[in-house]
């Protein structure tokens, strides 16, 4: 309470009242003194007109739109309260303000190493002041340098293929590589498999935009790859500290991913999901949008191959999506590869490694397969296939084998 | 007067020996037993009445005191009321006590004076020092496998008393069943079609005792697979039958023939099995539980997903140990529990989770599912194989697989070059030892180096592929090296847990 506190720490303050879209918060802070709006709320003597000026119009829970009503999210019908009128919202953040101090809450992010800004701050990212749906306030661990770049967005579905892992796994490290830096939402599936080849091998810092608060790490599985993230790019979320992953925060990240982002890439994604909402957001701004195309019998290409019949140019590699970009100038030189791309066997086809070659797929094998196919003595199939592994013939997973297409005048190239 | 007659009760899988005294004075006419006997102990004075009085004999109107010594230790079960009926007898004089000397009794009484078969006979048996015992006819063939004793099987109280008095002949012993004639035919590993790799990992699993994960959809064969396993199991030396019966014996089974037991047991508790019934205990008798029950032979966990997750835990020290220390305010039994593990789940609640758009699990149900096994239990698998459905082509071929009775020939001579090291089997190779007993071929070194870095292979993993990388050179008969082949084979037996339970990948 003390005169010493910045604006910020009335931000952020504000930003933890329970039930805050970035709607309401935006409205919240809109051409008022932070200060004085979280001492009227303390006070009880908020406007609440300010709290849903669209209260009962049953208007779109789309970002972007000007507020939500509360009623509207689905993750409020699970509550105890059946809706949340404005007098009920505006008791439940008097009790909230009540309790906090937002020194305390200061110190918390101060503790955390977040750095704390409002829209039209002077550390407010550029890219973002111009934005339709900015967020009214935004958090971040580690820097914002990524921005600096070219950004690409990859993002996809979590319940992914071999295929798309490996594709995102592809992309994020070439894109990170030649310098664009990769945006994700640190999902399980592409997101992760994004980040985790954007990390593989250096490059250009990654920039990772979390649905929950920066001290919620969600999922826990990717704990790791989130304190990754962070230390070699930045993290960014508008969630404040302590906000659980509740499903209504997801669209709102993926907008924002969109908003960062030159260009969107979207790996895979089955005929709904949230990698839809995110290229919704980046054409409502503009942003390019590509595909990566995928196999017409696999459920997790329908919503990217849809993509691509609607006009959305294709993601095949890391040129196409410089070129997007406008960093590279054309493919073209591709297609003579692709004729060159047809997989030659390691060894003599009536060699043992050349007969287990040939049983082998260019789809993940299990070893099971191939030990029917050959008819061949474990051992001997096992410590072949690992000799052509270790040669690059093949790629080796937990339990299957695949065929590397090698390409001997890519590398020439 | 005073009689007093041995016998032995039974703590956990141990005999106690037990010496029972009976006094007969006169006085107000009563019975009392003294000395802990537990509630069926206590309930041995009415049977005890009612088997001599139904033999026709004479039950004495006198004070009856009977102490089961030593006093503190508690006695259980129904097996002394055949040595309380004898001491009474004699102490009422209604039988020579001169005839007792060098005789010991163990068994139950019928209210119509018939002998009934009790559970433990093996360590009661051990735990008696005198040289003829007495026991009920069906006992008689587990009390003779201790091989110390002249045993006089009995069927009446009438006929015991009889012999005793020397009017009637002892009875003879029942003729031996042969006990090959008992066994059930063996389950044939040919019959399974296809299922190359679950097939390896069963041979080898028999041959170095390595415990078996086997993980796939419903109908794949994981079960066919795991009850072919003892078949190719060497028979039990007789050393481990002993003890393998002693807690068969303790828990109240009864094995094939009653004789010595050849094959390990198989045993295969439901899902709905208790922490207590796994790894032994109970309330008022401390019952070996299955851990126990598959000592020598092997535990299969079926649905090993479905276990809750707390009874699956329990088995983590048993593992690591080999005996199981159960404890109870009243006493603390070891249990032996060196067993061979095996274990079979789906991938996930639905099953299909292998097969990829083909689950319909949510991921918090996958994520569920695999949580009920914990990263310590599941690391004490050396052995993770999937199992996936057969193809139809290979259902419908006529087999030309090797049948059990080949490749037990190999599982034995495997097993005894691990003998030869000084060891039970591979899978409890030191580690510190690894480098001498299995020492690694060049470019073996260099495959294992290969995984370490790639980070496909843990440290703690190292350990257990190298022990399985030295039961497959063993199995091929490969000498004393082991070469790139039984490394890459035994890293293929090992799958990461990664894509066997697909909530678990990173």
């Amino acid at each position: 309470m003390s005169a010493v506190l910045p604006g910020h720490a009335y931000v952020a303050a504000l930003a933890g009242l329970p039930h805050l879209t970035p709607s309401r918060l935006r409205r919240l802070l809109a051409d008022r003194d932070p200060v004085k709006t979280w001492e009227s709320i303390r006070a009880g003597k908020l406007h609440w007109g300010l709290l849903d000026p669209g209260v009962g119009h049953a208007d779109s829970s789309k970002p972007g739109e000007p507020g939500p009503p509360p009623e509207l999210i689905p993750v409020f019908a699970s509550q105890p309260e059946p809706s949340w009128t404005p007098a009920a919202l505006a008791r439940a953040w008097r009790v909230h303000a009540e309790r906090t101090d937002p020194g305390d809450v200061w110190t918390a992010y101060q503790a955390a190493g977040i750095q704390v800004c409002a829209h039209g701050g002077d550390n407010y990212p550029a890219v973002l002041d111009e934005d339709p749906e900015a967020p009214p306030v935004l958090f971040w661990l580690g820097s914002l340098s990524a921005l600096e770049r070219p950004t690409v967005a990859l993002v996809g579905t979590r319940a992914c293929s071999h295929y798309g892992e490996e594709v995102a796994a592809e992309l994020g490290s070439g894109l990170s590589e030649a310098g664009v830096s990769v945006v994700s939402g640190l999902a399980l599936g592409i997101d992760g498999a994004a980040h985790r080849g954007a990390l593989a091998r250096g490059g250009a810092p990654p920039l990772g935009i979390a649905g929950s608060g920066l001290d919620v790490i969600y999922p826990r599985r990717h704990a790791r790859l989130w304190q990754q993230v962070g230390t070699r790019g930045g993290l960014v979320s508008e969630a404040p500290l302590g906000a659980a992953a509740e499903a209504w925060r997801f669209p709102w990240r993926n907008r924002l991913i969109a908003a960062l982002s030159d260009v969107v890439v979207v790996v895979e994604s089955h005929r709904a999901g949230g990698a839809l909402l995110t290229v919704e957001a980046a054409m409502r701004r503009g942003v390019t949008v590509l595909a990566v195309p995928g196999s017409v019998r696999s459920p997790a290409s329908v919503g990217t191959n849809a993509l691509i019949a609607d006009g959305c140019p294709p993601a095949r590699d890391v040129d196409d999506v410089l070129v997007a970009l406008g960093l590279s100038r054309s493919t073209s030189h591709r297609v003579q590869q692709v004729h060159s791309c047809i997989p030659a066997p390691p060894a003599p086809p009536d060699s043992l490694e050349g007969m287990i070659w040939a049983s082998l797929d260019s789809e993940p094998t299990p070893t099971e397969v191939i030990l029917a196919r050959t008819g061949l003595p474990l051992g001997e199939v096992a410590a072949a296939l690992d000799h052509l592994a270790e040669a690059g013939w093949l790629r080796a997973g937990d339990g299957w084998w695949q065929q590397v297409v090698k390409v001997p005048s890519c590398s020439a190239d | 007067m005073i009689a007093t007659v041995p016998s032995a009760t039974l703590l956990g899988v141990d005999g106690r020996p037990v010496s029972v005294e009976v006094q007969v004075v006169s006085g107000m006419p009563c019975f009392s037993i003294v000395g802990l006997p537990d509630a069926a102990c206590r309930e041995s004075r009415d049977r005890v009445r009612a088997a001599i009085v139904s033999s026709g004999l004479y039950w004495p109107n006198k004070r009856v005191t009977v102490n089961l010594a030593p006093s503190g230790v508690r006695k259980s079960g129904a097996g002394l009321d055949l040595p309380i009926a004898v001491a009474l007898l004699a102490a009422d004089g209604q039988i020579p006590s001169a005839r007792l000397a060098d005789l010991a009794f163990v068994g139950e009484l019928g209210l119509d004076g018939s002998i009934r078969p009790v559970v433990g006979t093996v360590p009661m048996a051990e735990a008696i020092q005198a040289p003829v015992l007495v026991v009920p006819d069906a006992s008689a063939a587990q009390a003779g496998l201790v091989g110390r004793h002249q045993i006089r099987p009995v069927g009446t109280l009438t006929a015991l008393v009889g012999a005793l008095r020397g009017s009637e002949p002892w009875p003879a012993p029942a003729e031996c069943v042969p006990v090959e004639a008992q066994l059930e035919p063996v389950l044939d590993l040919a019959d399974v079609k296809g299922q190359r790799l679950g097939r390896w990992a069963v041979e080898v699993a028999a041959a170095g005792g390595h415990h078996l994960l086997l993980i796939g959809p419903p109908g794949s064969g994981k079960t066919m697979l795991a009850r072919r396993l003892p078949g190719i199991l060497p028979p039990l030396r007789r050393e481990q039958a002993l003890e393998a019966m002693r807690v068969h014996s303790a828990a109240g089974l009864s094995w094939p023939g009653n004789g010595l037991m050849v094959r390990p047991p198989f045993r295969a508790p439901h899902h709905g099995a208790s922490a207590v019934s796994l790894i032994g205990g109970g309330a008022s008798w401390m019952r070996p539980g299955e851990i126990s029950l598959a000592h020598s032979g092997v535990l299969f966990l079926d649905e090993m997903g479905e276990f809750p997750a707390s009874v699956l835990d329990t088995l983590r020290q048993p593992l690591e140990e080999g005996v199981v220390r159960v404890c109870r305010a009243r006493a603390t039994v070891t249990f032996p529990a060196r067993f061979l593990l095996v274990g079979a789940m789906n991938p996930c609640p639905c099953g299909e989770g292998m097969t990829q758009w083909e689950c319909r699990c949510s991921e918090q149900a996958r994520a569920r599912y695999a949580r009920r096994l914990s990263g310590p239990l599941l690391d004490r698998f050396d052995l993770r194989v999937p199992v996936g459905r057969p193809v139809v082509a290979e259902l419908l071929r006529e087999s030309t697989q090797e049948s059990t009775v080949t490749i037990a020939a190999r599982v034995e001579r495997a097993r005894e070059l691990a003998t030869a090291r000084g060891m039970a089997c591979n899978a409890e190779l030191p580690a510190r030892r690894l480098d001498e007993l299995a020492p690694l071929s060049a470019a073996a070194s260099r495959l294992i180096e290969r995984r370490l870095r790639s980070g496909a292979l843990s440290a703690r993993g190292l350990h257990r592929v190298r022990r399985v990388a030295r039961t497959l050179a063993d199995l091929g008969e490969a000498g004393e090296l082991v070469e790139t082949e039984h490394v890459a084979a035994a890293l293929e037996l090992r799958v990461g847990l990664s894509s066997l339970l697909p909530s678990l990948a990173a």
